[in-house]
């Protein structure tokens, strides 16, 4: 009998307690999952804006590198390219059997 | 027993202590959250949200086909928190040591540190290897809190002076100084947002919360073929060394919708320096510099006389062998004649001629053409800075107005007024407003309907004139082997301070190929040293510009020079 009321009292006192302390991790670990989310997804955020600043810089270095006025420097100066003469133009005119 | 009394003794005390313990954590618990909830909810926010305002990044310019003509890059810019003055001067000449900095903002730097300014810019917007080097500067944990830096947008120009006055620039501040920049800003410049951040002890953001959204600026699309502008630029530049001239513009027209393809001045600038550029270098020369057309405006004394049929093509008038007296003003030709019809007239470009045919116009007549082809008004077209040029009203033109105006004097013009002028002879008759905005984003921007001021008839008499004007007239070296050019030349006195003066304004207005125009060029000259006369000066620039064109837009001569082999 005196076993009995212990594990009664027991039961009552400790299940609810063991419950609200189950109730207190779940809640805190889901707080905790929350916050970690809520940075991973901060980082993400930022990497994406980092990306789509990379690639607008990537866009502007080839933009420079295309520079006509670079690419002209290189061609004349550097390769010894040479622009055509006036009137040095040939017209290809091409059958229109051979257009088929 | 008497332990137990003792200890139940002990137990009741121990459990009053906690309870009391117990009771006065919850009234302070109470006071902390209940009564002083405000004060320290305040607290916690403080510590832990901030608002924070997201620049607006400006929208990028595209070309015609897409190529970037700007565009905005993010890039650190370096300041100083001035804790300690010791420390800061230490680090300030650690970084002058890798920041190419002038010695004059060195003094000014060295001064506002010594002065105790707790913020000073070191630098703004550093080049990544600026940046690179003084980051690796900062390794002690002192210059980390005294060396800071801070993420700002750039403009880049990639094309770098193509197409300068065209795009305009912006200041430091992202502001816009001048061309598409300025008069698109609305446009470009997007809208700042605002954000609720939540962060953490280490000042690390856990949660971001946007209040307003940052919207960044649009796209913008220009009519410009930058490619095209590249070579005009580069022609341009030649003729100007080759003739020593002050200043000079040249515009591309696409001759069916009036799209401004090329805009190119001299003298020009870069627009990343915009700031420190000089307003001479800055001005947009072919949408403001105002000047009397000379005999280019005798394309618009055509159209009126043929238009109003006053006279035909072959229709004779004397002229009076080059001098011709109008009230107490005298009117020369260059070379005499005693007379010549109206397509010599126009094709040799006589002045007496023109002012005899503008006499047989009349005034009202003639003022309506003027009118009619937009002189005396801007244009409209989307660039800050555009001249209207002057015409005066009918009711003020005086005894010799008339005469005058006939060839290009007593009225003055900027390049885009002639170069659209020539523009409706190449249209169709049809004049269109230009175009500098081919569409912002996706949409494309409204256009007006073009109005038709010439007859077909006119168009077919008055186009055979303009091609006999480079084919045997004064613009022969304007000629291009085996292509239809038509155009007109024009020399005229420089009128600067309250007279005319000794120096000349040359010019030449074309399109091709006829009888189907795609592309209509005008050159425009300022003060060439030497030579002088449009048929001189501009008309050379506008056959080196239309050769190395003219394979972009596929057009071929119709027939090949002699000694070429045709495939």
């Amino acid at each position: 009998m005196r076993w009995n009321g212990l594990n009664s009292r027991f039961f009552w006192i400790g299940i609810p307690v063991l419950l609200v302390f189950v109730i207190l991790f779940a809640y805190s670990s889901l707080n905790l999952k929350m916050i970690d989310l809520g940075y991973r997804q901060q980082e993400l955020v930022q990497m994406e804006k980092r990306l789509i600043e990379e690639i607008d810089r990537l866009k502007a270095e080839k933009a420079q590198l295309l520079n006509l006025d670079r690419v002209e420097r290189i061609a004349v100066g550097e390769l010894h390219y040479q622009y055509p003469q006036a009137g040095q133009l040939i017209r290809f005119q091409v059958p229109s059997d051979e257009n088929q | 027993m008497r332990t137990n009394k003792g200890n139940r003794r002990r137990i009741s005390f121990l459990a009053m202590s906690l309870a009391l313990w117990g009771l006065v954590v919850c009234l302070q618990l109470f006071k902390v959250q209940v009564m002083e909830y405000t004060v320290y909810a305040g607290k916690i926010k403080a510590q832990t949200m901030r608002v924070m305002d997201l620049h607006s990044k400006r929208g990028t310019i595209y070309d015609r086909n897409g190529d970037i003509l700007a565009i905005s890059v993010k890039a650190k810019s370096a300041f100083i928190s001035n804790k300690e003055i010791a420390l800061s001067q230490a680090v300030f000449r650690r970084a002058g040591t890798v920041l190419s900095l002038s010695h004059s903002q060195q003094i000014k730097i060295a001064r506002r540190i010594a002065r105790g300014e707790k913020f000073i810019w070191l630098k703004r917007k550093l080049e990544d290897s600026e940046y690179r080097k003084l980051a690796a500067l900062t390794g002690s944990g002192t210059e980390n809190d005294i060396l800071n830096f801070v993420d700002e947008y750039r403009r880049v120009y990639p094309q770098k002076r193509t197409a300068s006055h065209v795009l305009g620039g912006v200041g430091i501040d992202e502001q816009p100084l001048g061309g598409v920049e300025l008069s698109m800003d609305e446009d470009v410049r997007g809208q700042g947002g605002k954000i609720r951040a939540m962060i953490d002890a280490r000042k690390k953001i856990f949660h971001i919360k946007y209040i307003t959204e940052p919207i960044q600026g649009k796209g913008l699309y220009l009519t410009i073929d930058s490619s095209l502008q590249f070579i005009v630029e580069k022609e341009l530049h030649r003729g100007m060394a080759e003739y020593n001239a002050k200043s000079g513009s040249v515009i591309v027209l696409d001759s069916s919708d009036g799209s401004v393809l090329a805009m190119a001045n001299y003298p020009d600038f870069s627009p990343e320096e915009m700031a420190s550029a000089s307003q001479a270098n800055m001005k947009n020369r072919a949408i403001s510099f105002l000047y009397d057309p000379g005999s280019t405006f005798k394309i618009i004394l055509g159209a009126a006389a043929l238009e109003n049929s006053v006279c035909r093509p072959q229709q004779v008038f004397s002229c009076f062998d080059g001098v011709y007296h109008v009230r107490d003003r005298t009117i020369t030709d260059v070379h005499p004649f005693e007379q010549l019809s109206f397509e010599e007239i126009i094709v040799q470009s006589s002045n007496i001629g023109a002012a005899r045919i503008g006499e047989r116009i009349g005034r009202s007549r003639f003022f309506a053409a003027i009118s009619a082809f937009g002189f005396g008004r801007r244009s409209g077209i989307l660039l800050p800075g555009e001249e209207s040029g002057i015409l005066n009203p009918e009711k003020d033109w005086n005894d010799v107005s008339l005469a005058f105006i006939s060839h290009g004097y007593e009225i003055t013009v900027t390049p885009l007024q002639m170069a659209l002028a020539f523009n409706v002879y190449a249209a169709g008759g049809y004049r269109y407003e230009p175009a500098i905005i081919d569409r912002v984003d996706r949409i494309a921007q409204p256009r007006t309907r073009p109005r038709r001021i010439l007859r077909p008839q006119t168009l077919q008499q008055m186009n055979p004139i303009l091609i006999q004007v480079v084919e045997k007239g004064t613009g022969k070296k304007a000629r291009i082997p085996g292509l239809a050019v038509a155009g007109k030349t024009g020399t005229a006195q420089k009128y600067q301070d309250g007279r005319y003066s000794s120096d000349h304004i040359s010019s030449f207005g074309g399109f091709f190929p006829v009888p189907e125009p795609r592309l209509t060029i005008f050159v425009v000259i300022d003060s060439p040293s030497d030579l002088y006369y449009g048929g001189d000066v501009a008309a050379p620039i506008f056959r080196s510009i239309a050769e190395k064109i003219m394979g972009r837009y596929q057009i071929f001569p119709e027939s090949l020079p002699d000694g070429r082999i045709e495939l």
